[in-house]
């Protein structure tokens, strides 16, 4: 018997002690303090805030364009050179058409180190046609019948040594 | 009787019932190790024991890895050469040549009625910058010089003489100011930075190496003083022989005369801003202490 009192009278004292420790202002847990303080501080900090949208302008012209813009007009060639391909497409048996960077579709390639080759791209119409000009255009050029490739189905002709700037020009002069 | 099949049947039970993969219980797959061969145990010892005739084999005995048998070896024959010595303080600055910077210009795929810094420049995918590779932003190089005939309000990170003398003469205004790699990561995938919502930082300032670049006005450095600009500019015009062209009656006065606060990443959005992309809208601090923070 006299065990047992002693054993609740401890438990009384401990539960005591925990009460004192927490209602006591100077000992009061660091936990409790704290959840109180970010409860309120989201309150203060949102009327703390000023939104905008005036200043926004000057993020839209940061944002990269999601296509290639279409080149502005100019009267013959630009000062870089670059020229615009004629209106009316010339009338021959085939067209090419501008790459997506509005460029002449001519391109000089080298394989292994040595293998030296020009490929012109995105031929529509008779690829024969054009095969047999740039044979000619090559022959009166370099005075060599250069070995040529046609691709029908991706409508390209690959020529062998780099004439990439003599084609480009050609191509060019033809209105392309 | 019919039977249901159910994907991966008998094995999914079996997994299901095995313990948890542990450290305990982990071993490599079956066939996956090849025991040591151990010479000479049981029946197979005697004689050699298959290790071999005499010498260095047989005597497990073998030479150091590179040792070519008293003979000076490779590696030490070779003198070391610091080709990537002091790797980590050599900025690097991918060239770009005003014919291309013309050239993008007439594509439209650069709007010279803006001011040109490095985000027009990544946006019209005329440069690359790679800011992990030390790029510290582009150069502006001479090549082009006689045809470029833009008016332009151009920020590059370093520029040649000649290149300069090409922009002012077209009556244009050049900078060439620094970015830290932080600074140049947000300015060149502005986009990217904004989604997360994290408040825009203050640049830094150049380090003691490239302070004396900034701060000189022939390099028409963003920190140099704007009177010695000037006279640097008149200095240069008479160098290369042609008249700076009178700006202030331009159309475009007000676009050629903006500069960037040297602690400002971008035109117009001050450091400690935060941008809102889904709202479109910009959120401002007004703490006195986050003020005076983005501000110093």
């Amino acid at each position: 018997m006299s065990a047992s009192v002693r054993s609740m009278s401890l438990t009384f004292c401990r539960a005591a002690r925990v009460a004192f420790r927490a209602f006591n202002p100077a000992t009061r847990p660091l936990s409790t303090g704290y959840c109180l303080r970010t409860e309120i501080r989201p309150a203060d900090g949102s009327r703390d805030i000023i939104e905008s949208t005036e200043e926004f302008r000057f993020v839209e012209r940061l944002i990269p364009p999601s296509r290639i813009p279409a080149p502005p007009k100019h009267d013959g060639p630009a000062p870089s050179g670059w020229t615009p391909p004629s209106d009316t497409p010339p009338s021959l048996p085939y067209m090419i058409r501008r790459s997506r960077m509005h460029n002449v579709p001519v391109y000089s390639d080298i394989k292994h180190g040595n293998q030296h080759s020009t490929l012109i791209r995105k031929i529509e119409g008779d690829i024969w046609a054009l095969n047999k000009e740039v044979k000619e255009f090559l022959l009166e050029l370099t005075g060599k019948d250069p070995p040529t490739q046609v691709n029908e189905i991706t409508g390209s002709i690959r020529v062998k040594g780099q004439f990439d700037k003599e084609l480009k020009d050609w191509l060019l002069n033809k209105g392309f | 009787m019919s039977l249901i099949k159910k994907p991966g049947g008998k094995t999914i039970e079996v997994v299901k019932n095995l313990p948890r993969i542990t450290l305990a219980n982990l071993r490599p797959n079956p066939g996956a190790k090849t025991l040591e061969k151990r010479r000479g145990r049981g029946m197979h010892g005697g004689n050699r024991s298959g290790w071999g005739h005499k010498g260095e084999r047989q005597r497990c005995n073998r030479p150091r890895l590179g040792f070519e048998g008293g003979q000076t070896p490779f590696y030490l024959v070779i003198p070391k050469y610091g080709y990537n010595a002091n790797h980590s303080r050599q900025p690097q600055y991918p060239p770009l040549s005003l014919r291309r910077l013309q050239y993008l210009i007439d594509l439209g795929r650069i709007d010279p009625s803006q001011p040109i810094d490095l985000t027009q420049l990544v946006n019209g995918r005329g440069v690359e910058i790679q800011p992990q590779k030390r790029d510290y932003g582009v150069q502006l190089v001479d090549e082009g010089a006689d045809i470029f005939c833009a008016k332009v309000n151009l920020e590059v990170q370093a520029a040649s003489e000649k290149a300069i003398a090409a922009v002012e003469r077209n009556g244009g205004v050049i900078t060439t100011s620094y970015y830290d790699p932080r600074s140049l990561q947000i300015l060149i995938k502005p986009v990217p930075f904004f989604m997360p919502g994290e408040p825009i930082p203050k640049r830094l300032f150049p380090g003691e190496d490239l302070l004396p670049y900034y701060t000189d006005a022939n390099n028409r450095g963003y920190l140099a003083d704007p009177d010695k600009i000037q006279t640097a500019r008149m200095d240069l015009a008479k160098k290369y022989g042609y008249s700076i062209p009178d700006i202030s009656k331009d159309t475009l006065f007000e676009m050629l005369v903006q500069r960037k606060n040297p602690r400002h990443i971008f035109f117009g959005l001050s450091p400690g801003w935060v941008v809102n992309m889904a709202d479109k809208k910009i959120l401002k601090p007004t703490d006195d202490k986050v003020l005076q923070y983005y501000g110093s």
